[in-house]
């Protein structure tokens, strides 16, 4: 995993052999106030009183760290903790050399790995050679994790570049077609149009005929039905004094509506719209048709359309009894009613449909109208078809147009993300990102997904970060939103989630596509000093 | 349907226009014994004073005091310290009275008092400077400071108690010869809650005038003024001492917060007298200052040139429990307020890093996030001493455990932060969660360690962790239970740097009468909760002191406590509780903790940035600065808010909060100092300005500013963009006062106008005072213990200064065995000395002086001598400022140890 030394590049020897006529130097060293960088060695002069570096004040050098802070710039105070805004220089040979504030010389706590901050109690050990060699394979990983990460980037940045190449091909094909396709579908239409017109001409015709034929239909049924009443009047006039009475129907057992075996006055008032008696007229206009359907049940010629309805008509309370079952009916009833509204919904269309085929079976056109219609019906069918092809193509345009309107960075190197979803775990949730879509959170027990935001944009010109939002709201709260940090990694990997503000996410996620830095960077300021 | 939609928009709109839900909490008039005790009868009192029974003893005279329904036994007891002890109990009670246990830092020390006259109506005592007059009928007690009356008991005749008895029958025919009672007195609801008050009504009152009082302070918790208001009947509500948790409180009010300290200061420019009601069951106090009601006599005696004679009058009324009243007669406020630290205790020292900057939020989500913290301050320099962890540390609110997945490696995190010389602290909540095979709970259960209902059974609430109950701290056995808790094998993932954060403990009930538990509950000794309650907080405290002085024998304990009550100072510190990120709320912290500083309780701080809400950064840096000059410097935050430490911010607002934190940092030793100096005398650490200007009346009602001992003078600015502020300077012409920012000099002659920016808050030196300052501010104050010292020298108006210095290994007891050096400066005839105030303790320290900055010195001096008794005389370099306000001497370098005098030539 580690690379060797002997693979190192040629600048790192370099670097090597700086490092080891440094350890030299620092062995046989120039002798150099306590904390200064080698650098500024020549401006302390024992020899010679000191100038503050700001020229603010002259000092005999005894006062040069004597741990009393005489320069407002600091400057003669560099190995102590005296100065409020001092540097001390760790030399840290074998690593890398730092300034440190001087109010961490002398407390007790190593922070120079060279261990020179801590001279008073001198507790810390020189342990820059064990990190220099490490910070070095350390940085000569990232270097190698970069190179070979900028490899997988390039390929993904081909793969980008053609994924938009291909796309934008696909749109001038695509805009070619919904030309083609648009310029069908207006042929369909117009002739559709025309054929409708004769069809319509065609039918009038026989639309009125049929509008006759209904109407004698009805004028039957009307007298039929009149009669019935009339008859049924007859019969139940037992006394024949022209009206009948409730008592007259008490005796007849078809109006025991709660089956005891008695028609109550309730039951048969119930039929005489609440009356205790009726002339023929009345009957036949009031009371004839809410006693048809129990006739004909009785004669078993009715049969109810559902079964709820003849729950209903056969249980209708009369003293308002079992209000628990009329209760459960209206909740199923409601329950139904739903459904119902998401069926019509889903039926929209075929209903719609099914009004242009909508042609009277039992009607017999001429040949010549037979033949229009069937004409017509495949001109609407043609017509949809091309009209769907228009929208199908339109549908595909707007996607592409989407596609090809984000941004994926420079070289188009996260386009291959695009569609991919990376998941994280933690000991509660899955995190999952899908990039350039949205970022998500489930519980792990297996409810449904959480939306952390939907993507919006790149946070800053860095491509480093991302930022998605209008999550979904938290209770009581804000929608929630996240950020991704992006970085150099050899593989596409969500690393890291966390929540630092409540329902502001942040992840990390490492990607070839982020591998596009300096590849010397993080060893190229090793002993800047030298 | 639509009506029940209008009615829950319209409880909306209430909930926004004010923040506090009023209805949750009672108001006098809501209860029972508050609305009986306000109505009895002024200038009509029933009680008499057997005078025939008196017996007087060295310390003490007792007698009989009657009424026409019972009998009492009386008792005044000459105390040390100019107080008086009053005491009164049922001879032949029906039940035991609960009398306070645990308040007073052990038994008062008696004193010796001498009959001067004794008559069938009156007996007149003598001790020292004072005198008490008994009168018998009708009932009532004159206090005297030399010849003049100070303080008069049932000077208004409303002295009360209510003697226990049998509830009379109700007869059917309504028997027209009882008086008819409250509804409340033999039972009470409230909201959805009963109380079925087993012993009846057991209340009692008493009613204190003060002649010549211009203004009461203290009772505290209230978040109000520190000057008491007028009450009233038909006005305002008496100021009410019931440990409570009111969620988003609500300023300026005389509603009960989460603390209680049932002591009174009745102060004028000749006496402040103090009175110490010393009683744990809820408790409301009337107050009436004849300023607020004589307006209009004052003007009809402008005419007839006639005074008006200055008094103020205080009611105390309380549920239950014997009558126990402590009268100090001062006569300064600095007397006085050390008169009651001598009955209730003083704050043991802390340790030095409890002065630093607390970092807290609800909640640090895991260690990473604890980690990332401590590196952010550290990467931008900014001091931090103590990271917090809220209730989110543990496995599912159980208190002693740690979440499994986030805080799985708890030791390491502390082992990580004690590195850099941090300290942890964690919260740990009274409330059980009610969870099977939770140790705690069911030890608890195992051992009847719970408070339990009126029926006997196991009290059940609900809290954080849901379902939950409430261990006994009455029980000496739960005490040692539940302070072991504390030791290192038993709270695993714990250290020697872990200390304690104990809320919810007025205790918190979320589903309880008030946000708390119901009145008729039971605690050992078959106490019911209504005469213990405003004790439940502190006995919790004192278990956790117990439980970590066990756990660390030589390491000072450090708790912060959100309830508390007379005496809590023994044991933690306390803030004031779930604020806002309000500028008023910053406003109010100073006078709170002034109030709670006279109330003993000196540790005292509020949430920096605000708890609720999010603050602008202009908030949350003046907030920084403010805090500065409180005694406990924390910042929290509620878990739906913002995050806010400092290194979020933009560089300029980053830069003034590290100012504040670093100027903080160089001020530790002196708050180190006062605290050591309050643990010797009482003084409170934190001042208003009438404790050292007693005369003066202009600062009767300054609550703004704050006098840290005798040598800061902090104003808190709490308003947005300010530009100026107002600062009264106080001491007359004679006193100097220097500004922080620039040494620049002033005379107390009253009210300036202060210009401030966002870099500053107006901060001086008092003229005549030595500050010792560590001037290289680090990352935490324990990499600061060996580092030197600057004296900054204010010169009083004749050149002269003088200060005091504490110094100890920072955080053991081993100051107890003398291992401390505590130093005086003086300056005086150019010539800066110090002594040793012990002169048998010693201190090895390493610290040293590197800089003596005077402020004031007049502008002729070349160079300074230094002489130690071991070595030659020293020329020391000195300068001034460019504006020659300060002069530097620079680094005579000489030990702490070592006795030195610098002379300036």
């Amino acid at each position: 995993m580690m690379p060797s030394i002997p693979k190192l590049p040629a600048k790192s020897y370099v670097l090597c052999i700086l490092l080891i006529v440094v350890c030299e130097i620092s062995t046989s060293e120039v002798p150099r106030p306590r904390g200064v960088p080698l650098s500024h060695n020549p401006l302390y002069n024992p020899a010679k009183d000191f100038v503050c570096l700001d020229n603010s004040l002259s000092i005999p050098f005894s006062q040069v760290n004597d741990d009393y802070c005489d320069c407002p710039d600091a400057s003669d105070e560099p190995g102590t903790s005296a100065c409020i805004h001092g540097t001390f220089f760790c030399m840290n040979v074998g690593h890398t050399s730092t300034y440190i504030s001087s109010s961490r010389v002398n407390d007790g706590i190593c922070d120079c790995c060279d261990g020179t901050d801590e001279y008073v109690k001198g507790k810390c050990a020189n342990n820059c050679q064990e990190l220099g060699q490490s910070a070095m394979k350390e940085a000569a990983r990232q270097s190698e994790l970069l190179k070979a990460g900028k490899q997988i980037r390039a390929s993904m940045c081909e793969m980008g570049i053609k994924l938009k190449a291909e796309k934008k091909d696909k749109l001038v094909i695509f805009a070619a077609q919904k030309i083609e396709a648009e310029k069908i579908m207006r042929e369909k239409e117009q002739i559709k149009k025309n054929i409708e017109e004769l069809e319509s001409a065609a039918l009038e015709q026989y639309r009125q005929i049929e509008e006759e034929n209904k109407r004698i239909k009805q004028e039957e049924e009307n007298k039929k039905n009149r009669q019935e009443a009339e008859d049924t009047f007859v019969r139940f006039d037992s006394n024949k004094d022209g009206i009948v009475e409730v008592s007259e129907l008490q005796s007849l057992h078809t109006f025991d509506r709660d089956r005891n075996g008695e028609v109550t006055v309730e039951e048969a008032k119930y039929f005489l719209n609440s009356k205790d008696s009726m002339s023929l007229e009345d009957f036949v206009v009031e009371a004839w048709p809410a006693m048809k359907p129990f006739l004909m049940l009785d004669e078993g010629l009715y049969k109810p359309p559902q079964p709820a309805g003849v729950g209903e008509v056969e249980e209708v309370p009369i003293n308002g009894e079992e209000p628990t079952t009329e209760a459960e009916f209206e909740e199923a009833a409601d329950e139904e009613g739903v459904n119902e509204e998401e069926d019509e919904e889903d039926e929209e269309h075929p209903e719609e449909e099914e009004e242009h085929e909508e042609t009277n079976p039992e009607v017999t056109y001429d040949e010549e109208t037979q033949n229009l219609i069937e004409k017509a019906t495949a001109a609407r069918s043609e017509f949809t078809e091309a009209d769907q092809s228009v929208r199908d193509i339109q549908s595909e345009i707007t996607k592409i147009e989407e596609y090809l309107n984000k941004d994926f960075g420079p070289d188009e190197a996260f386009a291959p993300l695009e569609g991919e979803c990376f998941d994280y775990m933690d000991y509660e949730y899955i995190y999952r990102l899908c990039p350039f879509d949205k970022a998500t959170q489930q519980q792990k027990s297996g409810s449904s997904d959480t939306r952390l935001g939907s993507w919006s944009k790149w946070s800053n010109q860095n491509y480093d970060a991302m930022l998605y939002d209008r999550g979904q709201s938290c209770w009581n709260g804000p929608q929630r939103s996240t950020t991704v940090a992006i970085s150099c990694g050899s593989e596409n990997k969500l690393t890291s989630v966390s929540e630092p503000n409540r329902c502001e996410y942040h992840f990390t996620f490492e990607t070839p596509a982020a591998c596009y830095k300096a590849t010397t960077e993080g060893i190229k300021d090793i002993h800047d000093e030298l | 349907m639509a009506r029940a939609m209008r009615l829950f928009a319209f409880a909306l709109l209430v909930a926004i226009a004010a923040s506090v839900d009023r209805n949750n909490f009672k108001t006098c008039d809501q209860s029972s014994f508050c609305r009986r005790l306000r109505k009895v009868e002024q200038d009509n009192s029933k009680y008499i004073l057997n005078l025939d029974t008196l017996q007087v003893s060295a310390h003490s005279l007792e007698a009989d005091l009657l009424n026409p329904d019972a009998t009492f036994k009386f008792t005044l007891t000459a105390l040390a310290g100019n107080t008086f002890r009053l005491f009164a109990d049922e001879i032949k009670p029906l039940h035991k009275r609960y009398k306070v246990v645990g308040a007073l830092d052990g038994e008062p020390k008696l004193t010796k008092l001498e009959v001067l006259e004794r008559t069938k109506q009156e007996v007149v005592i003598k001790c020292g400077d004072s005198k008490v007059k008994l009168i018998a009928e009708p009932f009532k007690i004159e206090f005297y400071n030399k010849d003049t009356v100070v303080a008069v008991v049932n000077a208004r005749g409303l002295f009360t108690i209510e003697h226990l008895r049998v509830k009379p029958q109700e007869q059917a025919d309504g028997n027209e010869e009882l008086p008819k009672e409250d509804p409340g007195a033999w039972e009470e609801n409230f909201k959805s809650h009963h109380d079925s008050k087993p012993r009846g009504p057991e209340a009692l009152a008493m009613d204190v005038t003060f002649p010549g009082a211009i203004r009461a302070y203290g009772l505290p918790e209230h978040a109000d003024h520190l000057a008491l208001r007028s009450t009233g009947p038909g006005a305002t509500d008496p100021y009410r001492l019931y440990n409570l948790d009111v969620f988003e409180y609500e300023l300026e009010t005389t509603m009960a917060i989460y603390g209680a300290v049932p002591v009174l200061y009745a102060h004028g420019p000749e006496n402040t007298v103090g009175v110490f009601w010393h009683n744990s069951a809820e408790t409301w106090v009337d107050i009436s200052n004849s300023k607020d009601t004589n307006v209009v006599s004052s003007i009809v005696n402008l005419v007839s040139g006639k005074k008006d004679e200055n008094k103020v009058d205080a009611h105390f009324m309380s549920e239950s429990g014997v009558l126990d009243v402590f009268v100090m007669l001062g006569p300064k406020p600095a007397d006085v307020v050390k008169q009651y630290a001598a009955l209730t205790g003083v704050a043991p020292l802390p340790q030095y890093f409890t002065f630093g900057y607390h970092q807290c939020r609800w909640n640090y989500n895991d260690e990473d996030d604890v980690k990332n913290v401590v590196e952010k301050f550290d990467e931008g320099d900014f001091p931090l001493d103590v990271m917090w962890l809220d209730i989110e540390y543990t496995d599912g609110k159980k208190y002693f455990t740690w979440d499994p997945v986030k805080f799985s490696h708890s030791t390491v995190m502390l082992n990580n932060l004690t590195a850099t010389g941090r300290k942890l602290v964690a919260i740990i909540d009274p409330h059980v969660k009610r969870e099977s095979g939770y140790f705690l709970h069911e030890d608890a259960l195992n051992n009847d360690y719970y408070v339990k209902d009126k029926d006997g059974k196991v009290f059940e609430g609900w809290c954080w962790p849901g379902s939950s109950s409430y261990p006994d701290f009455f029980d000496p056995t739960v005490v040692d239970y539940y302070s072991n808790l504390y030791s290192l094998d038993k709270f695993k993932g714990s250290t020697e740097n872990l200390y304690i954060w104990n809320d919810m403990n007025e205790p918190s009930v979320f589903n309880g009468p008030e946000i708390t538990m119901g009145k008729d509950m039971v605690h050992y000794g078959n106490w019911e909760h209504r005469h213990v309650h405003n004790l439940y907080g502190l006995y919790y405290t004192m278990v956790t002191m117990k439980g970590l002085q066990a756990r660390s024998p030589n390491k000072r304990p450090f708790i912060l406590t959100r309830a508390f009550f007379a005496g809590s100072q023994r044991y933690a510190a306390m803030w004031t509780g779930d604020n806002a990120a309000e500028w008023s709320h910053l406003a109010i912290s100073y006078p709170m903790c002034l109030s709670v500083a006279l109330g003993g309780i000196s540790f005292c701080g509020a949430d920096i940035g605000g708890f609720f809400h999010n603050p602008d950064p202009e908030l949350l840096l003046r907030w920084y600065q403010v805090a500065t000059w409180l005694p406990f410097f924390r910042a929290h935050a509620h878990i739906d808010t913002k995050r806010r430490e400092p290194y979020l911010y933009g560089s300029d607002v980053q830069m003034r909060i590290r100012n504040a934190l670093k100027l903080r940092y160089a001020h530790l030793p002196m708050w180190y100092t006062q605290f050591w100096e309050h643990s010797r005398t009482g003084e409170p650490v934190i001042r208003p300005l009438f404790y050292e200007f007693p005369e003066d009346s202009n600062v009767l009602d300054i609550d703004n500013q704050v006098l840290i001992g005798k040598s800061v003078m902090a104003t808190a600015v709490s308003q947005h963009s300010a530009s100026s502020a107002s600062v009264y300077l106080p001491g007359g012409s004679e006193q100097l006062w220097y500004d922080l920012s620039d040494f620049k000099s002033y005379t107390g002659s009253g009210y300036i106008t202060y210009p401030v920016n966002l870099d500053k808050i107006p901060v001086f030196y008092m003229g005549g005072s030595i500050v010792s300052r560590k001037d290289r501010p680090r990352r935490a104050s324990s990499l600061m213990h060996d580092d030197p010292y600057t004296l900054y020298v204010s010169l009083d108006n004749n050149k002269s200064a003088t200060g005091t210095l504490y110094i100890d290994d920072s955080e053991s007891y081993e100051y107890k065995k003398k291992k401390y050096l505590y130093i005086r400066f003086n300056y005086k005839d150019n010539t800066l000395t110090n002594s040793f105030i012990d002169q048998d303790a010693k201190y090895p320290t390493l610290s040293w002086l590197e800089r003596v900055v005077v402020l004031g010195a007049s502008n002729n001096f070349r160079y300074a001598t230094l002489k130690t008794p071991k070595g030659e005389d020293t020329i020391l370099q000195v300068s001034y400022d460019s504006e020659g306000r300060s002069l530097i001497i620079r680094k005579p370098g000489v030990s702490m140890r070592e006795k030195f005098t610098i002379t300036l030539h």
